[in-house]
């Protein structure tokens, strides 16, 4: 166990605009977050050490980086953990994909008129806010990302397999073909061979939630548009087919049908799956395509019945994958070399 | 200066409105030259997606024609259509795309003066609108 530190990879973990529940994640491995002290040193991580901006190394090997970008220090962040770093990893829906901070951009203003006055405010009850940018992006829309792991938070497993896959490489083989065992064959055998995944792997499955989703699927009606409360009965039948919007026909897997299995429906945190163009489209037609009425008055009605039918299909998604609003991705460009090291 | 010319996609069935199209030409209707017309087999066919990436792709109007109810060629391959439009009509709403962009529209294979009808009207309207601009946001860089 005695590795110089020499030989530890140089970690850094920060969130931008975000609950921090992926940093929670990263403490929530349990007995493994001992295990990634023996192979990281985390030299820049705020919200468990206190770091302060200072201390942040030139030479990180990866950086975790969760959490959208909202505000002026939120793009400052991004730019110095990406110049400072080898390896910028995009963690949680919201550094994926702008996840619900992202959902700001549906606002006709993206600046509140009045900032709110808060606990920690200054007497006269005006906190220094960093500045708004225009519109909340997701990571890679700011700076070149070279991976991705999705989930709000991730999931346990995939986290650790990311972790181990590109923090402790090659440190134990056992422990790459752990991490191998629990991501998608291409991924894994790059792992495996001792490469880092290809630049912009998306550290989940292949296919859509319904894949691995355990509910029973029947002929699909689409009655009328339920909240969870209502509906939910414990028969293992299709959520959508009980009148929920359930979103894993439109969401990539990985997370192993978490929430279908419990009666909860998917609410699209993985980002959209590989083949789809545009998650909301593609759920407009999972559902009124099988609404259970030819009239038009009464499918009319049953249009009435979704609330906030953009908020509820582009949940996590809307400034990365909602095409319709999207701002392109940030053009690779300095950190392409250096993420090949 | 020119004036704004709409772009407008059509997605038209193969066995009713592209016939019809196809016969207001050879009847000689007067229609605008707006439209880029897609063959596709029904309108049951065209998924919410294409329409999207429609607009995403710089058309300015989108129009989907079908079958009447009852005359699919695949029996109710336009039911489908039909059930999706107005879902659709309301994520495009909420996404900033005005009402009047996206039309399902039923023309049969003998109706070629009201596919020319059609044509003209849309592109009237949607000349009025002005070209299809994504939502900007309004809010600048505000100093807190």
């Amino acid at each position: 166990m005695n590795r110089g530190d020499r030989q530890k990879k140089k970690l850094a973990v920060y969130t931008a605009t975000g609950c921090r529940a992926c940093e929670q994640g990263i403490l929530d491995l349990n007995y493994e977050v001992n295990e990634l002290g023996r192979f990281a040193d985390p030299v820049f991580w705020p919200y468990v050490l206190g770091t302060p901006w200072e201390a942040l190394p030139g030479d990180v090997d990866v950086a975790l980086f969760a959490g959208a970008i909202r505000t002026a220090a939120d793009r400052e962040a991004a730019l110095s953990l990406r110049e400072k770093s080898q390896l910028l990893v995009a963690v949680g829906a919201c550094a994926a994909f702008g996840g619900l901070p992202g959902l700001a951009n549906l606002a006709d203003s993206a600046a509140p008129a009045e900032a709110a006055p808060t606990m920690d405010a200054p007497d006269d009850g005006k906190p220094a806010v960093p500045a708004l940018e225009p519109e909340a992006m997701c990571l890679s829309q700011v700076v070149p990302v070279d991976y991705f792991v999705p989930g709000c938070p991730p999931t346990q497993n995939l986290l650790w397999a990311a972790v181990l896959a590109l923090v402790c490489r090659g440190e134990s083989p056992s422990r790459l073909s752990y991490a191998a065992a629990r991501l998608p064959e291409p991924i894994a055998e790059a792992i495996a061979s001792g490469v880092l995944p290809p630049r912009g792997t998306i550290f989940a499955g292949e296919k859509a939630v319904c894949g691995s989703c355990s509910r029973v699927k029947e002929e699909k009606k689409f009655g009328t548009c339920k909240r969870p409360y209502e509906a939910y009965q414990e028969t293992g039948r299709c959520l959508l087919e009980q009148g929920l919007v359930c979103q894993g026909v439109a969401t990539q897997e990985g997370c192993g049908g978490l929430c279908t299995g419990v009666g909860v429906p998917c609410r699209g945190c993985f980002g959209k799956a590989p083949a789809i163009f545009d998650p909301g489209a593609k759920m407009v037609a999972a559902i009124s395509s099988t609404f259970d009425s030819a009239k038009a008055e009464e499918i009319a009605g049953l249009v009435d019945g979704f609330v906030d039918l953009a908020g509820t299909l582009y949940r996590y998604s809307v400034p990365a994958q909602c095409s319709l609003l999207a701002a392109p991705a940030a053009t690779p460009d300095q950190g392409c070399d250096r993420c090949r090291g | 200066m020119s004036e704004f010319e709409p772009k407008i996609v059509a997605f038209l069935c193969n066995w009713c409105t592209y016939v019809a199209a196809d016969a207001a030409g050879v009847s000689r209707f007067v229609q605008k030259p707006n439209v880029r017309v897609i063959r596709v087999n029904c309108s049951g066919m065209v998924d919410p997606s294409y329409i999207v990436k429609a607009f995403v792709s710089g058309a300015d109007g989108v129009l989907v024609g079908g079958c009447w109810p009852g005359d699919c060629h695949y029996v109710a391959g336009n039911i489908k259509a039909m059930r999706r439009a107005p879902l659709l009509k309301k994520l495009l709403r909420e996404l900033g795309v005005e009402e009047l962009r996206f039309r399902l529209k039923w023309i049969a294979a003998s109706e070629p003066s009201q596919f020319a009808k059609t044509v003209n009207e849309m592109t009237e309207e949607i000349r009025k609108l002005g070209p299809f601009k994504r939502k900007k946001k309004s809010a600048k860089r505000s100093a807190a």
